[in-house]
């Protein structure tokens, strides 16, 4: 804008400049012949004068520039300063001369056929009826011009130069306010009042600008609370499989560290099920798949993000499942264990029963088979009560109102109840604490209770020892079943505690037992809202800590 | 035109990734086919080796029209070229994951195959592989040196099997027929894990400009 501004007023004052030496050496030019013929009537009269004085030899002494001319008035030439008179034609015809034979003056600015050149006359008529003409030989426009060239060059320059500097210093001075507005908050600028609407438009518009970006901001930030909180894994790719957008949990859950720059989604996992996901979503079609992640289990479900009808991107969401997993394994095992375990005595009731029914057993034998019968019924209705139990529990649906109860108490009366089997291994029973109380149903905890005791009189040594201990630590009571039996291996530790998992795979019947003891146990510790802990070191016994 | 280049640069990079997953999916069910007797297995590693086939003529492909048509030079020349190396390599361990599950094909479940580290090498092959393709997707030098390194381990796994092969059929020369067929399983093995060398060193070339397996021949 400077420069175009500068241009402009350059251009301007050198137009202004050209047109004012143009006017100056017309109007000069023109002044010049008017004053060469006021000259030339000057020295028209004085020689005129001379002429009537001293006659004709007054021509001999002068001597000038301009040419004189002495023509009778029939247009003789008398006499000329620079021509030869004799040789010269008749004048009469001239312009000049005819004009003062009548009027007794005349002029003219002509073409002369004697000097081939442009020239003024004037003429005047004496007293004597001749005419005397002087004439001057007009200098042309170029001339004058050329005449005056260096110093009109150097004007001419030194117009240029000045008007250069004063069109820029103008420019820079026009523009400075301009410049100067702060298009952030142009309503404070004081510049020129014609730009006025313009900042005002600004100014609305900045404001405009910045409530969109705040508003923009303000949901990129909950975009960002919302992803960033998300337990769940978030990507968002384009049809490259590029990365455009993710969250924390996704980095952690796909165990990729962030960086920056384009990078592929297939570089952060490209396990099989991750890697059909994104591409059945790039193909246009929804898909969840599962893969596995040093040893833990995630969904990932994938969706295409489709923008004019064709693919864009996809959004992938990733889950860790790992537990759900685990659950769906405990349930198919549950299943297929139940199965078994109910199968088992029922196949030996259903096979003594058949031996008895088909008359192979002597009367004698009998009350031994139907005591087998009988044992095994007896199996299968702890086993379902076991289960109805468990049931219960997972469903909090116990139809028993909790009371309180007294742990110590029931302690004691559950190991007078063991006290036949732990004297059958030599096993000493001991009870140490004081009245406890908690809430709770006194059902289920003595069955709690009995399990613990019992596993620890059954998976103990001969001659071993159980304590139970029942005392109260920062206000909770806290009831504590050691023995010094085999112990649990260290694999298996975290198992024991599930549905008719056992460390003995063999499911020996001589141990008896549902394997749902400790499975109670948890459950029932679960619904008193307390806390099971498990010690155990293989060969040197287990403690069971609940802290209610 | 640049923009165009590099696309594609970025498109030859997820193309490797996609074929390496497939080079570790092969594996995977060869190993599977191998250690669980798994005819399904087998068929899978049969069907990727066909995939990675295919995917190297693509790859292929790109890598010579970036060559013919954008004319890189420097790194991306140093790119293209080691990728056009790599997918050789990553499409032999294809073809030797589905020779390893042919060969399985005709095992029977036999204990005897416990007793040796077979398991081991086709832990320690898969690992190599796996270490290779990372290098390479995560730009990981150090990785890609470890790699070269680690390939030792396979080869005196594979020595160690080769022994307790020979301490089988010595045993009861009736074992002789697994203990062939596990040597060649062995020694597939072996290969892939310097083919998985092979990448990591072209992983080196085209991060640094050096090749390993070149220092001798310079010196």
């Amino acid at each position: 804008m400077t420069v175009r501004i500068f241009r402009s007023i350059f251009l301007v004052a050198t137009a202004v400049l050209l047109a004012c030496f143009i006017l100056i050496f017309g109007m000069l030019y023109e002044h010049l012949g008017q004053q060469i013929q006021a000259e030339l009537q000057v020295e028209a009269v004085y020689i005129a004068q001379g002429l009537a004085q001293s006659g004709e030899s007054y021509f001999q002494g002068l001597k000038g520039t301009n040419r004189i001319t002495w023509v009778a008035a029939d247009g003789t030439v008398l006499y000329d300063s620079d021509s030869e008179a004799a040789a010269m034609e008749n004048h009469a015809d001239r312009e000049e001369i005819q004009e003062a034979l009548t009027n007794g003056s005349g002029q003219s600015t002509r073409y002369s056929t004697t000097f081939d050149e442009r020239r003024i006359y004037f003429a005047t008529r004496l007293s004597d009826g001749t005419v005397l003409r002087v004439s001057s030989a007009q200098r042309s426009v170029w001339v004058l011009i050329m005449g005056m060239l260096s110093p009109v060059i150097f004007i001419f320059v030194l117009a240029a130069v000045l008007s250069g500097v004063l069109a820029s210093t103008l420019a820079k001075r026009i523009l400075r306010p301009v410049n100067a507005i702060d298009l952030e908050h142009p309503e404070q600028s004081e510049t020129y009042e014609e730009l006025a609407p313009l900042l005002s438009k600004i100014y609305h518009q900045n404001r405009v600008i910045d409530s969109q970006i705040s508003e923009l901001q303000r949901k990129q930030a909950e975009f960002t609370a919302i992803t960033e909180n998300m337990s769940e894994g978030f990507l968002v790719i384009d049809e490259h499989t590029d990365l455009l957008s993710y969250n924390t949990s996704a980095l952690r859950l796909l165990g990729a560290e962030a960086a920056g720059g384009k990078r592929s989604v297939l570089a952060l996992n490209r396990s099989e099920g991750f890697r059909n996901a994104v591409e059945r979503s790039l193909s246009g079609e929804h898909s969840e798949e599962i893969f596995e992640r040093e040893g833990r289990y995630f969904q990932i479900m994938a969706n295409p993000v489709s923008r004019e009808g064709r693919v864009a991107g996809a959004v992938l969401i990733i889950l860790d499942i790992t537990e759900k997993h685990a659950q769906e394994n405990m349930r198919r095992e549950f299943t297929a264990n139940v199965s078994h375990e109910l199968k088992t005595p029922l196949t030996s009731i259903s096979g003594t029963a058949e031996i008895i029914k088909n008359g192979f057993v002597k009367p004698e034998d009998i009350p031994h088979f139907a005591g087998n019968i009988y044992e095994e019924a007896q199996r299968l209705i702890a086993l379902i009560g076991d289960i109805m139990r468990l049931s219960q529990l997972d469903e909090d649906s116990l139809p028993l109102e909790k009371q309180p109860v007294d742990l110590y108490a029931l302690a004691s009366s559950v190991l007078h109840r063991l006290e036949d089997a732990a004297k059958k291994k030599g096993i000493s029973l001991a009870l140490s604490g004081q009245r406890t109380m908690v809430s709770g149903v006194p059902q289920v905890l003595d069955e709690m209770l009995f399990n613990l005791c019992d596993n620890a009189v059954k998976y103990n040594r001969e001659n071993g020892h159980v304590r139970v201990c029942v005392s109260t630590e920062q206000e909770h009571a806290v009831l504590r079943v050691e023995d010094d039996g085999i112990g649990i291996p260290a694999a298996d530790r975290d198992r024991v505690f599930e549905r008719f998992y056992r460390v003995d795979k063999s499911h020996s019947k001589e141990i008896g037992g549902t394997g749902l003891g400790l499975s109670i146990v948890k459950h029932g510790a679960m619904f008193h809202n307390a806390r099971v802990s498990l010690e155990s070191e293989l060969g040197k016994g287990t403690a069971v800590t609940i802290v209610f | 035109m640049r923009n165009q280049f590099d696309e594609q640069l970025e498109l030859l990079n997820v193309e490797l990734i996609r074929m390496g997953a497939l080079c570790e999916e092969a594996i995977g069910h060869a190993t599977r086919a191998l250690l669980e007797a798994s005819a399904a297995s087998a068929e899978k590693a049969m069907a990727v080796d066909a995939e990675i086939d295919q995917k190297e003529r693509e790859i292929e492909q790109l890598c010579i029209k970036l060559l013919l048509k954008q004319q890189p030079v420097a790194r991306d020349l140093r790119v293209i070229s080691a990728a056009l190396k790599m997918i050789s390599d990553m499409e032999r361990i294809g073809d030797q994951a589905a020779d390893i599950s042919e060969i399985t094909k005709y095992i029977k479940k036999n204990e005897n195959q416990s007793k040796v580290h077979i398991a081991d090498m086709a832990k320690a092959t898969g690992k190599m592989v796996t270490d290779s393709i990372d290098s390479f997707v995560k730009k990981d030098l150090p990785l890609a040196y470890s790699v070269m390194r680690y390939d030792d381990v396979v080869d005196d796994l594979f020595s160690a099997v080769r022994q307790e092969l020979i301490g089988l059929i010595a045993e009861d020369s009736r074992n002789g027929e697994l203990c062939i067929d596990l040597l060649m399983i062995a020694k597939y093995f072996e290969r892939i894990g310097d083919h998985a060398v092979n990448i990591a060193e072209w992983v080196e070339f085209s991060l640094t400009g050096k090749h390993t397996s070149n220092e001798g021949v310079q010196a």
